[in-house]
């Protein structure tokens, strides 16, 4: 560090999914942030952001909850860092909104009982490291190298989506998680499907609109000839790896199954069942980390359904 | 509906219905042109009777109801292409979710009431927890919508794991959220929101 450069700290909120179903998330951050020397403090009191169902039918209340957030953020020192994409999303286009519509400022000042708080700076985790800490310093933190990782970078749907919002990076052909995965040693993959919808929420009501979009993006990523896939999102892991088994058994050979004769014709098929490795699905933080030389052991690896050791032992990673 | 000749006339094009979605979504319906872009990069139109230009285009008709007693609606993944990508600024996304709030205000048996079940389960959670209780989520959901094994065998497998929490303690600004949910419906009950 630089003599007379104040140290980076961030006030984080971290969303439901990194205290429950993306635990491991959460986990890589903090010992990611540590191994960086980043500060991370978590905002006391946080709640739920509402993420897609309270939009989806109520964006009053998805407004003032994102605002009360945001207020309650105000207590902690630092921009805010977010590493889920949807409540990063949510938080954004609260800001967006609230500053170019005075009359839904007032309603949703009214809501919250208080003024919303729409100048501090939300960052998603991966602006974090790219540009505010920087590739440059990236590349020189890195102990161990990601060597002979190959990896396809799933960027989903609101990292970047719509651009005015996240302004995060090009909304077609965006280039920073390849940047850090290049930071890091890893050779990150051309593939078709980084941006195409995992089918998100409807994991609850419609597991089988997953199966069939999430399989694609296996397919995709397997045919380009990735090791690995690498998250931004607690919900794009989830349906990537919780139901990568339900996937492979549903679409395990070509149109052999009820789901390949219901939604067979417009996937990209081409493997037999035995092509259809399994692909570990790692979040952003993890394979920062493990490259910054953290001990696997603290990385979250035995919360997630795909065991990913054999493949990291494999390329003398662990 | 889906086949039912449309005859348009002052009595079946329903011009209030439009206004009031062109007023919720902040976006105007009749800039749109039919290029189609919208629905070629839809991940969710094969899941729809009626892909997003067509909503549109239904809209621009004034046929409120026929877009409302379809699926569709319910089948949007919020991901946002739609409105990154179209050329006249059309805010699909946000007219989708406008489309959303009227039928779930109408409360009218949606053909897609599993989606609102999981919605509406959400929401509730927020508001008696102030975060996510994801296995209550899934419990719940699976009770009300009779479908008692799905997903059996993952509720163990992620318990193990870490990833679903048994038991879920309260927010302990639980009050505050309740305050945001009340003046919310209180600015509806007056009038003075949408």
């Amino acid at each position: 560090m630089t003599p007379g450069k104040k140290k980076l700290s961030y006030s984080y909120y971290p969303g439901c999914s990194l205290h429950a179903s993306g635990r491991e998330y959460d986990i890589s951050t903090r010992a990611l942030f540590k191994a960086l020397n980043v500060g991370l403090k978590e905002v006391p009191d946080w709640f739920c952001c509402g993420a897609t169902p309270a939009h989806n039918v109520d964006e009053l209340l998805s407004l003032s909850l994102c605002a009360k957030n945001l207020s309650l953020a105000e207590q902690v020192e630092g921009d805010l860092a977010v590493a889920c994409a949807a409540c990063f999303s949510r938080l954004k286009t609260t800001q967006h909104h609230l500053k170019e519509d005075a009359t839904k400022r007032k309603q949703v000042e009214y809501a919250i009982d208080g003024p919303a708080s729409l100048n501090k700076p939300v960052k998603h985790i991966l602006e974090i490291l790219a540009r505010e800490y920087g590739l440059a310093k990236l590349e020189e933190s890195v102990k161990k190298p990601l060597m002979g990782l190959k990896v396809a970078a799933y960027y989903g749907c609101l990292l970047t989506r719509p651009p005015e919002v996240p302004e995060l990076d090009d909304c077609e052909d965006p280039s920073i998680m390849e940047d850090i995965l290049r930071a890091l040693g890893a050779e990150p993959v051309k593939w078709s499907h980084r941006m195409e919808c995992c089918g998100a929420n409807f994991t609850l009501s419609r597991p089988g609109v997953v199966l069939k979009l999430s399989n694609a993006i296996l397919e995709s990523a397997r045919l380009a000839g990735a090791d690995c896939i690498m998250v931004a999102c607690p919900l794009c892991h989830g349906n990537l790896d919780i139901r990568q088994k339900e996937i492979k058994e549903a679409f395990g050979a070509p149109d052999s199954t009820l789901f390949g004769s219901i939604f067979g014709s417009d996937l990209p098929i081409s493997t037999t069942s035995e092509d259809r490795r399994d692909l570990p699905i790692f979040y952003i933080t993890q394979l920062a980390a493990l490259a910054m030389g953290v001990a696997s052991q603290s990385l979250g690896f035995e919360s997630v359904i795909i065991d990913p050791k054999p493949l990291l032992r494999d390329k003398q990673l662990l | 509906m889906k086949n039912k000749l449309m005859h348009l006339s002052n009595e079946t094009m329903n011009v209030g219905f439009v206004k009031k979605v062109e007023a919720l979504s902040g976006s105007s319906v009749r800039r749109c042109f039919q290029c189609g872009k919208c629905s070629a990069g839809c991940p969710m139109s094969t899941f729809m009777e009626h892909p997003p230009n067509r909503i549109v285009r239904l809209l621009q008709l004034g046929q409120g109801q026929r877009v409302l007693a379809g699926r569709s609606i319910w089948y949007c993944a919020s991901c946002e292409t739609c409105t990154t990508r179209c050329p006249n600024k059309v805010d699909l996304a946000a007219i989708m979710d406008a489309l959303r709030k009227l039928s779930w205000d109408a409360d009218g048996p949606s053909k897609e009431s599993y989606v609102q079940l999981a919605n509406r389960l959400f929401i509730e959670n927020i508001r008696t927890y102030g975060r996510q209780y994801e296995l209550r989520l899934g419990a719940i959901f699976n009770m009300k919508s009779g479908q008692f094994l799905k997903d059996l065998m993952l509720g163990p497998k992620l318990i193990s794991k870490g990833k679903l929490k048994m038991f879920h303690s309260k927010n302990r600004n639980i009050s505050d959220i309740e305050g945001i949910f009340k003046r919310v419906e209180e600015m509806r009950k007056k009038g003075e929101a949408l």
